[in-house]
């Protein structure tokens, strides 16, 4: 009678046990993107801050702004639009650079976000949040340098 | 020592001439787009890229790419953390892949002429720190001192010592080798 009352007990728990590592594995599997917009901002700086800061160390900006998860750091980053364009899947990409700097800021924004970029005009100087996704350097092999890029992108503030 | 001053001028004008061949002779792109796509029994995984730089000089035929790891977005953020963390991609350390090569048909193709050309490549792929060769095959449409490159081709992920030894659950759900496929418009530089 003992036995079967502490078997159902067992039983119960086993089964609960289950039922809840089932429901985080399921959880952890099927957890929507982070939110970046809702999230809090890590850096505020200029496009030539952060451009300069990885041009004269690399590895110490990746340590600094890129997460072993891809989570990386949210930015807002300020600066003069240099070029507006569209890519494949449909988004915009605000270029911010500064008139004397090697590389800027290249900001995709989303479907949602698309929108709030009419009437930005190339030269007026704005406030971008987004993830970043890499960083400015000067790539040899293309002869160029690369701007740092943020991804989930939406304007924050902007000037006339 | 008038005649000094031509000399000088001259290699500056060579120079500078120079200069600006090379750079005519340069397509670069940033709008791109590189899928990669792998099918198990359990489940088809897609990710894809918008963010790949890439030029190619049509003069040495030399191809260049380079794409930002952390931009491959993933339908399920748990995939996408997977991808990125220091099992697989340590996409931290190693931000960026990249891939050099040559086209070793460029006598076939006429970037002047409007059309649609078949392209071999042949050259060296790096992601992480781990370097192989890849001869692949793609399409070259070029039209109005424009180009688009089109390609798909497969990357066995333990060439690049991708071998999912850390994570049941995850390899059961890539497949060994991953079917990538690549799109890149290009404009004179």
């Amino acid at each position: 009678m003992k036995n079967k009352k502490l078997f159902r007990i067992v039983a119960i728990i086993g089964i609960a046990g289950l039922l809840t590592g089932g429901g985080v594995v399921l959880y952890m599997f099927n957890k929507p993107q982070r939110d970046v917009q809702s999230a809090r901002t890590d850096y505020f700086l200029s496009s030539s801050q952060i451009v300069e800061e990885y041009l004269s160390d690399n590895a110490a900006a990746n340590q600094k702004y890129l997460a072993a998860d891809g989570d990386s750091k949210i930015l807002e980053i300020a600066g003069e639009v240099n070029r507006i364009s569209e890519n494949f899947n449909g988004q915009k990409v605000v270029l911010l650079k500064g008139y004397q700097d090697k590389a800027g800021v290249s900001a995709t924004f989303t479907p949602e976000s698309n929108d709030n970029l009419d009437g930005i005009m190339v030269g007026q100087t704005i406030t971008i949040k987004g993830v970043i996704r890499s960083g400015a350097s000067y790539d040899e092999d293309l002869a160029l340098y690369e701007n740092v890029i943020l991804d989930k992108s939406d304007i924050v503030r902007k000037q006339n | 020592m008038k005649t000094q001053s031509s000399r000088l001028f001259m290699i500056v004008v060579l120079v500078a001439i120079s200069v600006m061949t090379q750079a005519q002779d340069r397509f670069v792109s940033s709008k791109t787009h590189i899928k990669f796509y792998s099918t198990t029994p359990v489940e088809d995984i897609e990710a894809n890229n918008y963010a790949t730089v890439s030029t190619i000089d049509q003069s040495t035929g030399e191809v260049v790419f380079s794409v930002p790891i952390q931009s491959f977005e993933f339908e399920k953020a748990m995939m996408q953390e997977h991808f990125n963390n220091e099992h697989f991609l340590e996409s931290n350390v190693y931000p960026k892949a990249k891939f050099k090569a040559t086209i070793t048909n460029l006598d076939e193709i006429d970037f002047t002429k409007n059309g649609e050309y078949h392209a071999e490549i042949e050259g060296e792929m790096t992601i992480k720190d781990k370097t192989n060769t890849l001869n692949e095959s793609g399409t070259i449409a070029v039209k109005d001192q424009s180009l688009t490159v089109n390609a798909v081709f497969d990357l066995v992920l333990a060439d690049y010592g991708i071998t999912f030894a850390d994570s049941a659950l995850v390899s059961t759900k890539i497949g060994k080798s991953v079917e990538v496929t690549l799109v890149a418009e290009y404009s004179k530089q």
